[in-house]
C-alpha cells in the first residue's frame, strides 16, 4: 500500500525517557500511517515497550513531541491517549483479575442507565457480541477473569482495545499466550482492522510474525532506533542483523542507533 | 493500653530529643530560699497543671523557688530529666513516675546526691522516699459505702475498670472489703462482675445491657469504678426506664457525673481534689527542705501495700464522696460551675442548685 | 482448549448433585451461607451453654437479639467502608480515634455552642450536630486520602499517624472531660430512649416494603435479561430467593417486635397518655431501633455504591490490579481520595450513633474500634490481599464479633478469656475461609 502519500497518523519525534539516570528511550522517532502495520522489533530491554507506553500515556516522556494527524498531542495519562483514539493491548494484558470479562472490557468507559448506574446487562450484551467475534467459544461471562485460560484472557484484552473505535492500535506481544490456531485468528483480525484504516504498532520478538503482518519495521537497540523501512526492501537476516548488531541494511533508513558503517 | 502508651511514647520521641537538647526547663526564682523540684510524667493531661498551680502557690508563699521538667510520657526522658534536676541542686525532688519500676535507679541517684524525694501520686518503692497520694483502696471503700447506704440489700452489679490497670483491682479490694459482711450474710448478691477494656464508657454500656438482659432487670445497685463508665451504666439503665431508681457509683468528679448526681441518676462520685494533693505535697516538701524528718510530718503513716511490700513513709489523703447532699462543695471549690452542675435540674429538688 | 473446558462444564452441570445444582441455579454465595451457619451455631451454642450454666438461656430472647443489633450498628456502619478500603489494598487504622475526635466535636458543638445559643431542645441542634460529625469525618477522611493518593505515603503509615493524631486531638478539644448530655433529638439516633425505636406497625410496614422490593428487583432483573435474551435462572430458583428473602426479613421484624417495652417505660407512657393499664401490663413491641435502621440503610447504600456505580467498579478494579485500572484510564488517585473520604463520613455516622447511644461524648469513645472494624471485615471474607470482599459479608462479620462478645458477657466470662476467644475466632475464621477458597479454585 502506498502510505507515504497521506499525512502520518502518528509521529513520535525525538522521544526520550530515562529511569533513574538510565536512558530507556533515547531520541527515538517513528511514525505510523492510517491502515498501516508497523512492526517494532528489538531485544528485551531495547526500549520498544517503553516507547510505546509513552504513546499510550502510561509513562510521561522527558523530551520529544507526539503529533497526531500532524497536530501536537498532549498525552499525560492513559485517559488522554484514549481521547485521541489510541488503544493498547499490553504484554501483561493489564486486566483486573477479580472482575468479569464485561467489567474489564468496559473498565473506565462503563455504560450507564439513565439513572447513572452501571448498565450491567447492556455491557454483558455488548461483551457477548464482541467476544463472539473474537472467540466464539467464550461462555464464561460471569466469572472473574483470573479463572480464565491464557487465551481467553488475551481475547478479553484484545476485545477491549478494538471495541471502542480505535484509530491507533498498539499491540505489545499480542500472541504471546496463544496457541497456533488463535495466533492465526489474531493475524486475521489485524488484517481486518488494517482494512478498516486503523494504524497498528505491532511489537513482537517473533520476526516471522512481523514479516507476515507488517508493512514496515522499525528496530530498536539500547533505547535508540537502529533503522526503519518497508519489509519488502529487507530480508529477515538483514533485520536480524539490525536487532543483534545494530547494523542498518541499505533498504532501511538509518536512525541514531545505527552502527557507524 | 500498654501498647498504646509505647506507641505514643515512640511518636513523642522526636519531640523528646528536641527537648533534651534544650535541657531541662528551669525557672529559678530568689536563690535565698530553698529549691523544690518536680519531675512530671506528662503535661498532656490537664489535671497536672492544676496540681502544679497548687504546688507553686505553697512554694512561693514560703519564699522558695520552683523548678520542673516534663518527661512527656517517656521513662527514658524522665531519667535524664531527673539527672538535670539533680545538677541544679534542689532540696527536694518530687517525682510523678511514668514507670514506677524504671524510675528506681534515678531515685537512688537523688538520695546519693543527698536530696530528699517524694513519690507524688504514683508509687515507686524506695524506702528513702515519701509517698503521697489519695488512698485508692479508700476510694473503693467510699464508693461501696455510699451505695450500701442507698441500697443495703439486693442484687449488685460491679463494673470494674481495665484488667491491665492495677488500680481497678485496688479499687475492687476496697469495695469488697466494705460489702463482704453483707454478701456473706446473703443480703447482697453479686449478679454481674466484669472488667471493662480501656475503662471505656461504651463498653460499660454494653456490659450493663447484657447484665440487665441476663437478670431480666433485677439489678438493685451498680458499683462502677469511675464516672466515665457510670455514664454508660446510666445510659443502659435509662433504656429500661430504671435510671434514677438504681444507685450508681463513680469516681473522678467528672463534670457530667456531677450533673448526673444533681439529676439523681448517679448516687456518688468520689472526688480527689488534686489541688489538695498538690498543697499537701508541697507543704511536706517545704517542711522536709527545712529539715523536718519525714516520719514527723503531719499525717505520715507506715505503708507497705505496694507490689514489693517495701516499707515507706506515706501520706494518704482521703478523697471526698460527692453526693446530692454536698454537691455545693465542688461548686464552692470552683471545680465546676453551678450552671454546668445544675443543667436540667428542676428547681427546688437539689439544695446546691437552689 | 476452550472447547474442552466448556464441554466439561456442561457435562458437570448435567451430572452434578441436586445440592450443587441448587446453589448454581440460585447463585447463592455458599460462603455467605457458611457464615450464617456459623453464626447460628454460635447463637444456639450460647443459648444451650447459658441453660447449662445459669439454668436459663437468655441469648435467643428477643430482648438480647434486639440489643445485639443495636450494639453492632456502630461497628457495622464502619465495616461497610473498611471492606472497600481493604479491597483497594489499603487499610484505615485511624477510624477508632477519628470516631473519638468527631464524637467529641459534635458533642462540644451541641452542648457548648448550639444549646446555649439556640436554647436546648431546638430541633436545629441535632441537624447541625449531625452535619458537624459528617462534615468533620469527610474532611479528616479526605485528608487521609489525599496523603495516600497524592503524596504517595502508604495508607498504613498515614492512618497509623492519624490514629495517634486524632487521639491527641480528641483529648485536646475537651481535656479528658465528658461532654453530656446530648441533645434530646440527637439521642434518638442511639436507640436508647423511648421513640428511638419505630414500633411494631411501622416495622411490619417496613418489612412488607422490603419484601416488595425483593420481588420487584427480581422481576426487573428478569425482564432486563429477557430483553437481551440472556440465560435466566430457573423459575423455582427465583421463587425460592423471594421466599427466603421475605422469610428472613419478616422473621427479623417478628423478633424486634417481640421485645416489649420495659415495664417501667410502658407504665410511664401509660400515665402520660392516660391509658388504662390492663392486668397483664401494657405490651408494646419495640420494632426496629433507629441505629439499626441507619446501619441497614448504610449497608444498602454501600452495596449500591459498590456494585451499581462506576465508583464501586473502579474500587474493585483498583484492588484487582491497580496498574491495569490506571492504564484503562481510571483516575485511581481520585478514587482513592474519595474512598477514604467515604470512610470518614461513615465514621461520622458511627460517631453519632455511639455518642447518641451513650448520651455523652468523651475522648475514650471509639478507641480500639479500628481493631473490631478490621476484624469484622476480615471475618466477613474480605481478603487483605485486596480485590475481594462484600458489604453484606462485613455486616455479618460485625454481627458475629458482637454476638461472641455479648454472649460471653451474658455468661460472665472473665474478660481475659473473652479476649482470647475473640482473637482466636478471628484467626480461625480466616483460616477456614482460606481453605474454602483454595478448594474452590
Amino acid at each position: 500500500m502506498n502510505a507515504e502519500t497521506k499525512a502520518p497518523l502518528v509521529e513520535l519525534k525525538d522521544v526520550s525517557i530515562a529511569f533513574g539516570g538510565i536512558k530507556a528511550v533515547d531520541h527515538a522517532s517513528i511514525d505510523l500511517y492510517p491502515g498501516e502495520v508497523v512492526g517494532l522489533l528489538g531485544h528485551n530491554g531495547a526500549g520498544k515497550s517503553t516507547l510505546i507506553k509513552v504513546l499510550s500515556g502510561a509513562y510521561k516522556r522527558d523530551g520529544g513531541d507526539i503529533r497526531i494527524n500532524g497536530e501536537e498531542a498532549v498525552i499525560n495519562n492513559p485517559r488522554d491517549a484514549k481521547r485521541y483514539g489510541i488503544e493498547t493491548i499490553y504484554q501483561t494484558l493489564a486486566l483486573a483479575d477479580n472482575v468479569d470479562a464485561a467489567a474489564n472490557l468496559f473498565l473506565g468507559r462503563e455504560l450507564r442507565t439513565r439513572w447513572g448506574t452501571l448498565d450491567d446487562v447492556a455491557m454483558e450484551a455488548q461483551a457477548r457480541r464482541v467476544m463472539g467475534r473474537l472467540n466464539p467459544n467464550f461462555r464464561r461471562f460471569k466469572d472473574p477473569v483470573k479463572s480464565l485460560s491464557g487465551g481467553q484472557r488475551q481475547s478479553v484484552a484484545i476485545a477491549r482495545a478494538i471495541h471502542f473505535n480505535a484509530r491507533i492500535l498498539i499491540m505489545d506481544e499480542p500472541t504471546a499466550a496463544l496457541g497456533p490456531q488463535e495466533t492465526k485468528q489474531v493475524g486475521e483480525l489485524i488484517k481486518q482492522l488494517k482494512a478498516e484504516g486503523i494504524g497498528i504498532f505491532l511489537i513482537s520478538h517473533d520476526i516471522h510474525d512481523v514479516f507476515d503482518l507488517a508493512d514496515r519495521v522499525a528496530v530498536m537497540k539500547n533505547g535508540q532506533v537502529v533503522g526503519s523501512g518497508p519489509v519488502t526492501a529487507m530480508t529477515k537476516d538483514e533485520v536480524l542483523g539490525m536487532i543483534i548488531l545494530g547494523k542498518c541494511p541499505p533498504g532501511a533508513t538509518p536512525g541514531p542507533g545505527a552502527m557507524a558503517a | 493500653m500498654k501498647t498504646m502508651k509505647t506507641l505514643l511514647a515512640g511518636a513523642a520521641l522526636s519531640a523528646v530529643i528536641g527537648a533534651l537538647a534544650l535541657g531541662v526547663a528551669a525557672t529559678p526564682a530568689a536563690a535565698k530560699g530553698k529549691k523544690i523540684a518536680v519531675s512530671w510524667k506528662t503535661f498532656q493531661e490537664e489535671r497536672w497543671k492544676t496540681d502544679e498551680a497548687a504546688i507553686k502557690k505553697v512554694v512561693a508563699a514560703d519564699g522558695d523557688s520552683y523548678i520542673s521538667a516534663d518527661a512527656q510520657g517517656s521513662a527514658s526522658k524522665q531519667a535524664s530529666d531527673i539527672e538535670g534536676l539533680i545538677e541544679q541542686k534542689p532540696d527536694v525532688i518530687m517525682v510523678v513516675a511514668y514507670d514506677s519500676d524504671a524510675i528506681l535507679p534515678s531515685i537512688k541517684k537523688i538520695s546519693d546526691a543527698g536530696i530528699k524525694s517524694i513519690a507524688y501520686d504514683v508509687q515507686f518503692e524506695d524506702p528513702n522516699a515519701l509517698y503521697i497520694t489519695f488512698d485508692n483502696i479508700g476510694v473503693g471503700r467510699l464508693m461501696a459505702k455510699a451505695i450500701y447506704k442507698a441500697k443495703p440489700a439486693g442484687n449488685y452489679a460491679f463494673i470494674k475498670g481495665d484488667k491491665g490497670d492495677p488500680n481497678a483491682t485496688f479499687l475492687f479490694s476496697g469495695i469488697t472489703e466494705v460489702l463482704k459482711p453483707a454478701m456473706d450474710a446473703g443480703k447482697i448478691k453479686n449478679v454481674c462482675e466484669t472488667f471493662t477494656d480501656g475503662w471505656k464508657p461504651d463498653n460499660a454500656q454494653k456490659e450493663m445491657e447484657q447484665c440487665l438482659t441476663k437478670q431480666n432487670n433485677k439489678v438493685d445497685a451498680v458499683v462502677s469504678e469511675n464516672d466515665g463508665m457510670a455514664s454508660g451504666v446510666v445510659a443502659a439503665l435509662k433504656a429500661q426506664g430504671m435510671a434514677g431508681s438504681v444507685p450508681v457509683s463513680g469516681q473522678d468528679g467528672d463534670l457530667a457525673a456531677l450533673n448526673r448526681i444533681a439529676l439523681g441518676e448517679q448516687t456518688v462520685s468520689i472526688w480527689k481534689d488534686s489541688r489538695l494533693l498538690g498543697k499537701k505535697a508541697a507543704e511536706a516538701a517545704v517542711a522536709m527542705a527545712n529539715g523536718t524528718a519525714m516520719s514527723s510530718l503531719p499525717g505520715v503513716i507506715k505503708f507497705d501495700k505496694g507490689k514489693r511490700h517495701v516499707m515507706m513513709n506515706a501520706i494518704l489523703l482521703q478523697p471526698d464522696p460527692i453526693t446530692k447532699a454536698n454537691l455545693d462543695d465542688v461548686i464552692k471549690a470552683g471545680w465546676i460551675t453551678k450552671n454546668k452542675a445544675c443543667a436540667g435540674v428542676k428547681k427546688g429538688t437539689v439544695k446546691a442548685c437552689g | 482448549m476452550t472447547d474442552a473446558a466448556e464441554v466439561s462444564t456442561a457435562h458437570l452441570l448435567a451430572t452434578e448433585s441436586p445440592i450443587k445444582r441448587f446453589f448454581r441455579a440460585t447463585e447463592i454465595d455458599t460462603r455467605l451461607l457458611g457464615m450464617v451457619g456459623a453464626m447460628l451455631v454460635i447463637w444456639v451454642g450460647f443459648q444451650i451453654f447459658g441453660k447449662l450454666i445459669t439454668g436459663e438461656g437468655v441469648f435467643l430472647t428477643p430482648r438480647n437479639l434486639w440489643n445485639l443489633l443495636v450494639q453492632t450498628s456502630a461497628i457495622a456502619v464502619m465495616s461497610t467502608g473498611m471492606v472497600l478500603i481493604i479491597v483497594m489494598r489499603h487499610i484505615d487504622l485511624s477510624v477508632g480515634s477519628m470516631l473519638s475526635f468527631v464524637g467529641v466535636l459534635t458533642g462540644v458543638a451541641q452542648v457548648y455552642w448550639l444549646a446555649p445559643w439556640l436554647g436546648s431542645d431546638n430541633p436545629m441542634i441535632w441537624v447541625v450536630g449531625v452535619a458537624v460529625a459528617l462534615g468533620a469525618g469527610a474532611i479528616l477522611g479526605a485528608f487521609n486520602g489525599f496523603l495516600v493518593a497524592y503524596a504517595g505515603i502508604p495508607s498504613f503509615i498515614v492512618t497509623l499517624g492519624g490514629l495517634i493524631v486524632y487521639n491527641g486531638a480528641a483529648w485536646w478539644v475537651i481535656r479528658g472531660e465528658t461532654v453530656a448530655p446530648m441533645d434530646s433529638y440527637f439521642e434518638l439516633i442511639g436507640g436508647t430512649p423511648r421513640a428511638s425505636w419505630i414500633g411494631s406497625e411501622a416495622s411490619w410496614a417496613l418489612g412488607g416494603l422490603v419484601c416488595l422490593a425483593i420481588v420487584v428487583g427480581i422481576v426487573l432483573n428478569r425482564s432486563a435479561r429477557a430483553r437481551f435474551k440472556f440465560p435466566q435462572r430457573p423459575l423455582w430458583a427465583e421463587a425460592f430467593l423471594i421466599l427466603a428473602g421475605c422469610a428472613v426479613t419478616l422473621g427479623t421484624v417478628a423478633v424486634v417486635n417481640a421485645y416489649a417495652w420495659p415495664p417501667l417505660i410502658a407504665e410511664r407512657y401509660a400515665k402520660e397518655h392516660n391509658i388504662p393499664v390492663p392486668p397483664g401490663g401494657l405490651i408494646y413491641g419495640h420494632g426496629f431501633a433507629i441505629p439499626v435502621l441507619i446501619a441497614l440503610g448504610v449497608g444498602v447504600a454501600m452495596t449500591f455504591l459498590a456494585t451499581r456505580t462506576r465508583f464501586g467498579r473502579y474500587v474493585y478494579a483498583i484492588g484487582g490490579n491497580p496498574e491495569a485500572a490506571e492504564l484503562a484510564g481510571v483516575n485511581t488517585r481520585k478514587i482513592t481520595l474519595l474512598m477514604f473520604m467515604t470512610m470518614g463520613i461513615l465514621v461520622g455516622i458511627s460517631a453519632c450513633i455511639t455518642a447518641a447511644r451513650l448520651d455523652a461524648a468523651s475522648n475514650s469513645l471509639g478507641q480500639f474500634d479500628e481493631l473490631y472494624v478490621i476484624a469484622a471485615t476480615v471475618i466477613g471474607g474480605t481478603s487483605l490481599a485486596g480485590g475481594v470482599g462484600t458489604i453484606y459479608g462485613a455486616l455479618l462479620g460485625a454481627l458475629v464479633m458482637q454476638s461472641l462478645q455479648s454472649g460471653m458477657t451474658l455468661l460472665n466470662f472473665d474478660s481475659a478469656v473473652k479476649d482470647v476467644i475473640v482473637g482466636s475466632v478471628l484467626v480461625f475464621a480466616v483460616w477456614i475461609d482460606q481453605i474454602y477458597r483454595r478448594r474452590q479454585s
